[in-house]
């Protein structure tokens, strides 16, 4: 290896990204090359001191400060969508995605879509889907909860990594549409179930998402 | 939520926290320069809280915010296209930076040690905007080359010949200075 070659994986070889076999060969290289060597010694030194920098360089922000300027962005961020994630207005829901249905019972209006069978729903490995999720409600309901259980290998976008999430939310009378955005981590899908809890009653919906 | 429904200032902020302290560090690595750093910080919150439907939808947030935050810092330079990269005064430097160089084990080694570092910023200074943001995102903030990449959409073997480039000129610069006699 002559000294231009040196030069060339000069980076990789500071950088650790070498093959062993290559960083044996600078390494026997600069033993024997004091140009190559004091060359070598530099981009040490300004490693070393570009990290004692870097630690001591960035101020902090204080926890206040990234509190405002969460605050700040919500209050002043121009909003794309409904503040809140229910949709009223059942036709831009369905132009979104795909709608499903939770019904009936006490406090649910009857389905205007029976759901004899499981629906399926067929979505593309790690490209979002989004899904619409419609509860039909006679009366406004306050304090219910909305619970849903993932298989593994399916993800709701914002919320990676967990299996099972609930909120406590409300319903108007009449539809309420919650949007979901369903991503495939695996190749193996699998049945989501999603739990509407008011009072003593509740109603449940299952849907199969097979992952292609 | 209680009562409100799915509040989209909590999605917001769940999907944000893990990556705000990184993203405020890129702020501060681009404008070097505190009230900088929190004005671009403040300005892509702002922007992304109306972007939330895509931010869902994205596998890694953290690449995502961090490539708004240079879109939008090139913008800002676009905008006042004069206007050169602010530096840091040293009275800008934050006290306990100073002390935690200085440090009271080996007063002379310390002393040496900080002379050196300005140097360095002096070093940095010099380069353009280009090498010296290479350096800072890749040396100092540890990105990885593809990292870089997804943020500025350059080339990977651009930026490896720009870090290459950019690590010679400092290197040649400290020599300059004696920063790195004796080597």
């Amino acid at each position: 290896m002559n000294c231009k070659t040196v030069n060339d994986k000069l980076d990789d070889y500071i950088d650790g990204a070498l093959s062993t076999a290559d960083t044996s060969t600078v390494s026997e290289h600069i033993t024997h090359c004091g140009d190559c060597r004091s060359i070598v010694n530099a981009a040490r030194k300004l490693q070393d001191l570009l990290k004692a920098y870097g630690d001591t360089d960035v101020p902090t922000a204080t926890a206040a400060f990234y509190d405002s300027a969460l605050l700040n962005a919500s209050r002043n961020g121009t909003r794309a969508q409904h503040r809140n994630l229910w949709l009223k207005g059942f036709g831009s829901a369905v132009a979104a995605g795909m709608a499903l249905w939770i019904v009936s019972g006490l406090f649910f209006k009857t389905p205007e879509v029976p759901a004899a069978a499981i629906p399926v729903v067929t979505i593309a490995l790690e490209e979002p889907h989004t899904i619409n999720l419609v509860f039909s409600s006679a009366i406004d309901l306050l304090d219910a909860t909305l619970t849903v259980i993932l298989p593994t290998g399916i993800e709701i976008a914002g919320f990676e990594g967990q299996r099972k999430i609930s909120w406590e939310t409300s319903l108007t009378a009449g539809r309420n549409v919650l949007r979901l955005r369903l991503i495939a981590t695996s190749p193996q899908g699998g049945e989501i179930l999603a739990t509407l809890r008011h009072g003593d009653d509740d109603r449940s919906f299952r849907w199969q998402v097979n992952v292609i | 939520m209680r009562g409100s429904g799915i509040n989209q200032s909590e999605v917001f902020e769940r999907v944000l926290r893990p990556h705000m302290e990184r993203l405020y560090r890129l702020a501060f690595r681009l404008t070097r320069n505190k009230s900088e750093a929190e004005d671009l910080f403040q300005d892509v919150l702002t922007k992304t809280f109306g972007q939330l439907d895509d931010l869902l939808t994205v596998r890694d947030a953290g690449s995502w915010l961090n490539r708004v935050l240079y879109n939008r810092f090139i913008d800002n330079k676009r905008r006042y296209a004069r206007q050169r990269l602010v530096t840091v005064a040293e009275a800008n430097l934050p006290q306990q930076s100073i002390e935690a160089l200085a440090g009271n084990s080996d007063p002379v080694r310390d002393i040496e040690r900080l002379d050196n570092i300005m140097r360095l910023k002096s070093a940095l200074d010099l380069l353009s905007d280009e090498h010296r943001t290479v350096i800072l995102l890749h040396d100092i903030e540890g990105y990885k080359l593809s990292e870089i990449q997804k943020l500025t959409g350059d080339p990977i073997g651009t930026i490896k010949s720009r870090l290459h480039r950019a690590r010679a000129r400092l290197r040649e610069l400290l020599q300059e200075s004696g920063t790195f006699s004796g080597s």
